[in-house]
């Protein structure tokens, strides 16, 4: 029987054996590479006679990943991490050389402002921070009682440190490589396939809220997961690299091009539902041109390079079918179809941008230099004081037990104590991770100490050494495969092994020292997981979200104050990243997540509305009597979104009503830019009084106290 | 001469560092430049192995630097 008749039979009797399989083997290449990194590592250290192989070794089990630009990314953070930790700690050690009270309050105190570093960035940027802190922990708290030796003790670390990310990067880059590029081209297409499927998909005109809503989630997850995957990929392609800034203007036209089509999409719902199905169809009869253009034979609907001058066709399409469309409406409609046709031909014009530059990103041949954006994310500063405090105190109360009980490990407790808080401090659910993390933690040291006194004595050399350790070690990277379902254990499994071995040459066997140890460092974990309940975590916590939701919010109030330049790109990218953080820690079909989704949607339709309306402002021409009462109307929006009431909706919807009757009478002056701001207004008006959207408790509380005479 | 130069070790306030550390850099830094300029042009495509292709290109510019420096 052939290869290939065995696997066919097997797939038909086990038909989960063959991903199980590919699995494994996955699973198993990311073993072997890690522990040939680690034994590279440590035999070069010995080589080197570096003083803490362990050190380096550690800097390989936690660096490793099973894909190579994660190891590149966050070996470069490593580095920063350690070179700035390192400096910190000499400069602290200089400074308070003799007074240990002073220096373990400053050290606490860089430590915890690194922590709060760590939770405030996102991506290994913040592996690098919590590096930055507990490097100048490990740097110092060794040669606290011998201040003399710091500097050895902080060339040794930074080229322990070194070796590992060197020797681990060119393992995972060069052995058997898992790429992370075919991963964010395969969601690339993905994204740009799906988005372009629903845009087609939508010309019947009438998307359901809920349906909207879906599609707003799923293009916020993929913006974000885009630009986290680039961050990464940059480090493992150099092709990759040089299209790095294309890659971000290609997600933020995304982004824009997604907002103006829920824009247009939730002016046709509404107008629909408000009774005025003819400048609805008459909008729907205008998309048609786009979804025409998006629809070329089959093949080739998800080609850029045929979509792209489809779509610029379309764009010489709309302006006299627009007219046509106008001239057919009753003259008190025609503001609703303006407003509606700026969206669409804004909607088209930013897809033909899109798809060019996704086809010229395609074709692989790069012309000229682009736009430089950023992906700005949005950052909660109390979020991250609360951890700034947690790991103040975890260190200061460590310290100070420490001094006043003159315990001789307990630098290693406080060492294990400030790894582990900061490792921490971003996570979700730390109790978890924490008492994950010490289960393996406590079984690696007891597989170390079988090893350490009973296999380790009889061998000799480093082949005896990698025959004695290996067995036990191989169970912490095939542990750290299965992250998913154990989180955390894996990675404290080959820390607990790795530490308490303290391989060294010569090696030291010393069971007093190796229990105390290993007491003094399950004490430190404890003390994380104990301040972890005094200080609770906050990623993730209802009053996080709660002031993500108002940072949310917030963006309009930016978007009505903010100077103008790179506004666009910061408000789209920031509501991206704050929907998608407060959206991960949402129970989806909860009234919160419908009130979020509710927001965030509103957020981004009128905050683009305020800033196409103040770019109107900022373009020369308009009349200075009617920039007054637009401005009027921009900061009343401000208003109602930093504080959402009745009383401040009744003042914006007031405003901007005043705002419209001002510029249609000063149309005739000035028509071309009156003309657009007319068509913002008109959109912030009809957002406003939207009924089904966030505004709506606000919209009936409003009317009801407003004129009752009226009803 | 050339290895006159780079002296053996360098005081970089007042802590001594190897000479072939800066050679070291130096040479990631023109890594990193070919890098730029094979990426733009997409030139990887036509190695076997582009991350090995990069680490004999590493190797070979750090040894004829260092050799050339220091020999």
């Amino acid at each position: 029987m052939s290869p290939a008749d065995t696997s066919t039979t097997a797939a038909a009797r086990w038909p989960w054996l063959p991903a199980f399989l590919s699995e494994e083997r996955i699973a198993w290449v990311f073993v072997a590479k890690t522990v040939l990194a680690m034994y590279v590592t440590c035999w070069l250290a010995m080589l080197f006679q570096l003083e803490q192989p362990a050190t380096a070794m550690i800097t390989v089990a936690i660096v490793m990943h099973p894909q190579s630009g994660m190891v590149l990314a966050k070996s470069f953070y490593r580095a920063l991490g350690t070179f700035a930790g390192s400096l910190f700690g000499l400069v602290l050690m200089s400074l308070f050389p003799q007074q240990r009270e002073l220096f373990l309050l400053s050290l606490s105190l860089w430590v915890a402002a690194c922590a709060g570093g760590a939770t405030l960035y996102r991506n290994f940027a913040a592996y690098g921070f919590v590096l930055a802190g507990y490097t100048a922990a490990i740097v110092t708290l060794p040669a606290v009682s011998n201040p003399l030796n710091v500097f050895d003790s902080a060339v040794m670390r930074v080229s322990e440190v070194m070796l590992g990310i060197i020797v681990s990067g060119v393992v995972s880059d060069v052995i058997l490589p898992e790429r992370l590029r075919p991963l964010l081209r395969r969601s690339a297409r993905e994204h740009f396939a799906h988005f372009i499927d629903f845009a087609r998909g939508s010309t019947g005109g009438t998307i359901p809220r809920s349906e909207m809503e879906k599609a707003h989630l799923r293009f916020v997850r993929a913006a974000v997961q885009l630009e986290d995957l680039r961050s990464s990929v940059i480090f493992e392609d150099p092709e990759a690299r040089a299209r790095s800034s294309r890659m971000r203007l290609l997600n933020q036209r995304y982004m824009s091009a997604s907002t103006s089509f829920q824009s247009a999409h939730h002016l046709i719902n509404r107008l629909q539902r408000g009774g005025r199905g003819n400048v609805a169809a008459a909008l729907i009869a205008l998309y048609a041109p786009i979804g025409e253009a998006l629809s070329p034979d089959p093949v080739q609907q998800q080609d850029p390079a045929v979509l792209a001058p489809r779509l610029q066709a379309c764009e010489d399409v709309l302006p006299p079918l627009a007219a046509r469309l106008r001239a057919e409406l009753r003259a008190d409609a025609w503001l609703e179809f303006d407003t509606g046709a700026g969206l669409l031909r804004r909607f088209c014009s930013e897809m033909r941008d899109f798809t060019a530059l996704e086809a010229s990103l395609r074709e692989g041949k790069l012309k000229g230099s682009v736009e430089i954006v950023r992906f700005s994310r949005g950052n909660d500063v109390l979020g991250a004081s609360v951890s700034v405090l947690r790991t103040f105190l975890t260190m200061s109360v460590l310290s100070v037990f420490w001094l006043s009980s003159g315990w001789s490990y307990g630098s290693s407790a406080m060492l294990l104590a400030t790894i582990f808080s900061g490792l921490f401090a971003a996570s979700a659910f730390p109790m978890l991770a924490v008492t994950n993390t010490l289960a393996g933690y406590v079984a690696g040291m007891v597989g170390g100490y079988f090893v350490t006194f009973y296999a380790l004595p009889g061998g000799d050399g480093f082949a005896m050494l990698v025959v004695a350790t290996l067995p036990f070690l191989l169970i912490g990277p095939y542990l750290t495969t299965r992250n998913h379902t154990l989180p955390g254990v894996g990675a404290g499994y080959t820390l607990g092994y790795v530490y308490i071995l303290a391989l060294k040459n010569p090696m030291v066997y010393d069971p007093t020292r190796f229990l105390n140890d290993a007491i003094a460092q399950v004490v430190g974990i404890g003390m994380t997981a104990v301040f972890f309940v005094f200080v609770p975590a906050v990623t993730g916590s209802p009053w996080q979200r709660r002031r993500q939701l108002a940072q949310l919010r917030r963006q309009v109030v930016l978007a009505a104050n903010a100077p103008l330049p790179g506004l666009l790109y910061s408000f789209e990218s920031v509501n991206r990243d704050l929907v998608q953080q407060v959206v991960t820690y949402t129970r989806p079909d909860t009234d919160e997540s419908r009130s979020l989704l509710a927001w965030a949607l509103s957020v981004h339709e009128c905050g683009r509305a305020v800033i196409e309306l103040r770019q109107d402002i900022a373009r020369s021409g308009m009349p200075l009597s009617v920039i007054g009462p637009v401005q009027d109307a921009v900061h009343a929006i401000g208003a109602l979104y930093a504080q959402p009431r009745a009383e401040c909706w009744r003042r914006a919807d007031t405003a901007v009503a005043r705002a419209i009757d001002i510029t249609t009478d000063h149309l005739a002056q000035s028509p071309s830019t009156c003309q657009a701001a007319l068509t913002h207004l008109y959109l912030l008006r009809s957002a406003l009084r939207d009924d089904e959207s966030a505004m709506a408790p606000y919209i009936q509380a409003g009317q009801g106290t407003e004129s009752p005479h009226a009803a | 001469m050339l290895h006159d130069l780079i002296p053996n070790e360098i005081a970089l306030a007042d802590a001594l560092v190897p000479g072939l550390l800066l050679v070291f850099f130096g040479s990631l830094l023109a890594l990193w430049a070919v890098d730029t300029l094979v990426g733009r042009f997409g030139l990887y495509r036509f190695v076997w192995h582009p991350p090995l292709f990069r680490l004999a290109l590493f190797v070979c510019m750090f040894g004829a630097a260092g050799l050339l420096l220091f020999p």
